[in-house]
């Protein structure tokens, strides 16, 4: 085989891999997103996964299964700069049911992580359900290929890469300069290096980090999302009460989805169309089947 | 050992200082204040009138590091203890006068060198830092050879340990410690003999005690082994010229005696023991010295004009009041989650040099954080609450618009206004356009700093993608604790909350 033949394939069969489960969930009869509104995080996030065809469609039995929450800093879960930990604890307790062997949760967070994970009570409340959960170790740590036309290669916790199936688990905030940071945003905590310095061309590394992390499920935290002083906040008076979650395979319709929530029509956010040009995913909330619910 | 639970209140970890007399004293001369805090000092001095130096040689930490050090110095052979003329052990009763004669002046000098302040500030900046580096590396060859389950929970034990691990002078301050510790090959405790203060502090307290040591002439062979293996030169043998300034109740004497000849028994009239003599000559001397160190140190600028860099933990004193209290033991740099205070070397002049100070490059100021405050044993960082200490200044943000990637490059990146942890945030944007040297222009957010509501706290500069020198970087100037080292005089007047209607 040729050189120029092979690079040809490996496009168009990866392109392929990358569209397929998302023509395969049209072709079935689960919706491509559910949105659910309720009082409770923990139910609405059941009744989320529930629509999408139950936590088996994702995970086999004998999965290690990652658990991505936002756990970026130090703050307490009704400032809503991380994940809700209810969220957490009750997809921990899915994927267990579903017959994981293992549930990971961990984060690379911007403060302390030993703050951080107490202080979010997120750390707690997935031990409680039977997670562990890691700090962030600097000898998992390693530059590998992440093949994006942004990213070439970076630092990423090995975690990420050993685990079998990858659950993505973003807070609704907004950003000063990605407007909103969903759930795309959130793999700038499963990395290292300077990650900082990525921020000059944001909106394509999100792309390339959503693309190599590949999660299996995206469920964005809405129960409390940030309007403004993101993507920390600090007063309540900077959250609002949405509770709502967003779940669905297409990570890129859950971020469009989510972008409604504060108003924003998702093809004024750059990454959404750039990402559905590259092939990832449908930022056209018109195309989607939406499941929504208020329980 | 102070570490960091998870919560945002500890308890009195920094209790051991309380029962440092020395501390108390030199700390009450110095800031001319007597304060509640060092309680627990009367009890040392009690103990020590009527029992002698026993705190010397069964609590103190340095003094059973030392023991710890002379005894294996013995067992390699390289410390062989020999009959005959020893130094003086005068030295660190002139010693203990110089720093109170200039504490009487306000120069607070007794950090430098008492135990407890030099042993917590040696272990945090520079035995703990090689011991975790070394565990680390050792790790790392863990994972290197696949004991990756092993190594993830030993990881997880040090990380429990919270151990700070980047400090300025780790080098130097370690190499003193190591030199002091080696200074054992001459002679056992040498520290104890020659130069702790607290201990001669303590020697002069305990001429009178009760507890004093009694030679059976007629069991005793003059062999000298009681004199030769006692651990301070307290002089065992002849029972008139032991001196009980320098027992620190050992016991070694009295087991190592062939004919178990020496006894301590206690005697309720004690009789007047051999003391130290100290030549009047000298001890004059040292009190003009200690006349001469406040102004001989404070030749420096520091306590005219504040320094940029010399960013104090939120909460500290007045520089003036600091330098008074301050003892440098290095609890609050031990505290810091950041790792983000550091000894300071030439900052806040040479009667400053090891005292905190906040280096943004390395850490910053947790927001949700107070450990420090609450950590300090002598209160040159007074104790705040979280709530209390956010509404404090330790400095002020600056960008270098020469430097910042959108002012010079018009490049995105806002990542100073990300971290900042205040709401609203005291980094906002203004839209910036700039041409580039190929003609072609760009506009892109770039940060400007609030007055009003930066803490100071570091975060921004600490995080900076620009990395060698930030874009943006933090002095003390607006710090809360100085009247004088303030930039805007209206700044505390219309204080609005920008999201109230």
């Amino acid at each position: 085989m040729k050189r120029r033949e092979f690079l040809k394939d490996l496009t168009v069969g990866s392109l392929m891999l990358r569209i397929s489960p998302h023509l395969l969930a049209q072709a079935s009869s689960y919706p491509d997103l559910a949105v659910i509104e309720g009082e409770s995080p923990s139910l609405i996030t059941k009744e989320a996964v529930k629509y999408l065809g139950g936590m088996q469609h994702f995970i086999a039995k004998g999965d290690k299964v990652l658990v991505k929450p936002n756990i970026g800093w130090d703050r307490k879960p009704e400032q809503a700069a991380c994940t809700n930990p209810d969220v957490i604890k009750t997809l921990v307790e899915l994927c267990l049911e579903a017959g994981a062997k293992e549930v990971k949760v961990m984060d690379n967070p911007c403060n302390p992580a030993r703050r951080t994970y107490v202080r979010s009570g997120i750390q707690k409340a997935a031990k409680e359900a039977g997670a562990k959960v890691p700090l962030p170790n600097k000898h998992k740590l390693k530059k590998l290929a992440i093949h994006g036309d942004s990213i070439k290669d970076w630092e990423v916790y090995t975690d990420f890469v050993e685990a079998d199936k990858i659950i993505n688990v973003p807070i609704a905030k907004t950003h000063s300069l990605s407007r909103v940071t969903l759930g795309m945003k959130n793999w700038l905590g499963a990395i290292g290096g300077n990650r900082n310095q990525l921020h000059q061309n944001l909106d394509l590394a999100v792309i390339d980090l959503a693309a190599f992390f590949k999660p299996v499920l995206t469920v964005l935290d809405a129960y409390r999302m940030l309007i403004r002083n993101g993507p920390q906040g600090g007063r309540i008076s900077d959250t609002k009460l949405q509770k709502t979650v967003i779940a669905g395979i297409d990570y890129v319709a859950v971020d469009a989805m989510g972008a409604t929530l504060f108003g924003i029509n998702p093809k004024e956010l750059r990454f959404l169309p750039l990402a559905q040009q590259k092939g990832h995913g449908e930022f056209d909330l018109e195309k989607l089947k939406i499941e929504k619910r208020t329980i | 050992m102070t570490r960091f639970p998870g919560e945002d209140y500890i308890g009195r970890v920094e209790i051991f200082f309380h029962f440092d007399p020395l501390l108390a004293l030199t700390t009450f001369i110095a800031s001319r204040a007597l304060f509640a805090l060092f309680l627990p000092a009367v009890l040392t001095v009690l103990v020590t009138l009527v029992i002698g130096r026993v705190a010397c040689g069964w609590v103190c930490p340095l003094g059973s590091l030392h023991q710890f050090f002379s005894f294996l110095f013995k067992k390699t052979k390289l410390l062989k203890p020999k009959k005959g003329k020893e130094p003086q052990i005068a030295w660190k009763y002139y010693l203990l006068i110089f720093i109170l004669i200039s504490s009487l002046f306000t120069l607070d000098l007794v950090g430098i060198f008492d135990p407890l302040s030099f042993l917590v500030r040696s272990f945090t900046i520079s035995v703990l830092p090689v011991v975790s580096l070394a565990v680390s590396n050792l790790m790392g060859i863990l994972y290197q050879v696949g004991l990756t389950s092993l190594g993830d929970s030993l990881v997880q034990f040090f990380e429990n340990l919270d151990i700070n691990i980047v400090f300025l002078q780790g080098l130097f301050i370690g190499l003193i410690f190591v030199g002091l510790v080696l200074l054992n090959i001459t002679r056992e405790r040498f520290w104890c003999r020659y130069i702790c203060p607290l201990g001669a502090f303590l020697g002069f307290l305990s001429r009178w005690n009760v507890l004093t040591l009694r030679i059976d002439e007629d069991k005793c062979i003059d062999c000298h082994l009681c004199s030769i293996q006692c651990q301070t030169q307290a002089n065992p043998y002849p029972n008139e010229e032991w001196k009980s300034s320098e027992c620190i109740y050992c016991f070694t004497c009295s087991s190592i005696c062939p004919t178990n000849a020496i006894g301590f028994p206690l005697r309720l009239a004690p009789e007047h023991m051999k003391s130290i003599d100290l030549s009047r000559r000298k001890v004059i001397l040292t009190s003009f010295l200690g006349i001469l160190a406040a102004p001989f140190f404070r030749i420096a600028p520091t306590r005219t004009r504040a320094s940029e860099k010399l960013i104090r933990p939120p909460g500290a004193l007045p520089e003036e009041q600091f330098l008074q209290k301050c003892v440098k033991c290095g609890e609050c740099m031990k505290v810091c989650p950041t790792n983000a205070l550091q000894p300071a070397m030439t900052e806040a002049g040479p009667e400053g040099i090891w005292t905190p100070m906040l280096v943004p490059e390395i850490g910053y100021c947790e927001y949700y954080c107070s450990l420090c405050t609450q950590v300090c044993p002598t209160g040159a960082i007074q104790e705040l609450t979280i709530e209390e200490k956010n509404k404090l200044k330790m400095g002020t943000a600056w960008v270098d618009k020469n430097r910042c990637i959108p002012w010079k490059f018009g490049n995105p990146c806002i990542v100073c206004e990300e971290h900042c942890p205040v709401s609203p945030k005291a980094i906002k944007f203004i839209q910036n356009s700039v041409e580039q040297p190929d003609g072609t222009i760009r506009t892109a957010q770039a940060p400007v700093v609030d007055m009003e509501t930066c803490t100071g706290c570091g975060i921004c500069e600490n995080k900076c993608p620009v990395v060698d020198a930030p874009a943006i970087y933090v002095t003390s100037i607006g710090e809360t604790r100085s009247e004088r080292n303030q930039v805007l005089l209206d700044l505390l007047e219309n204080e609005q909350d920008p999201y109230s209607e």
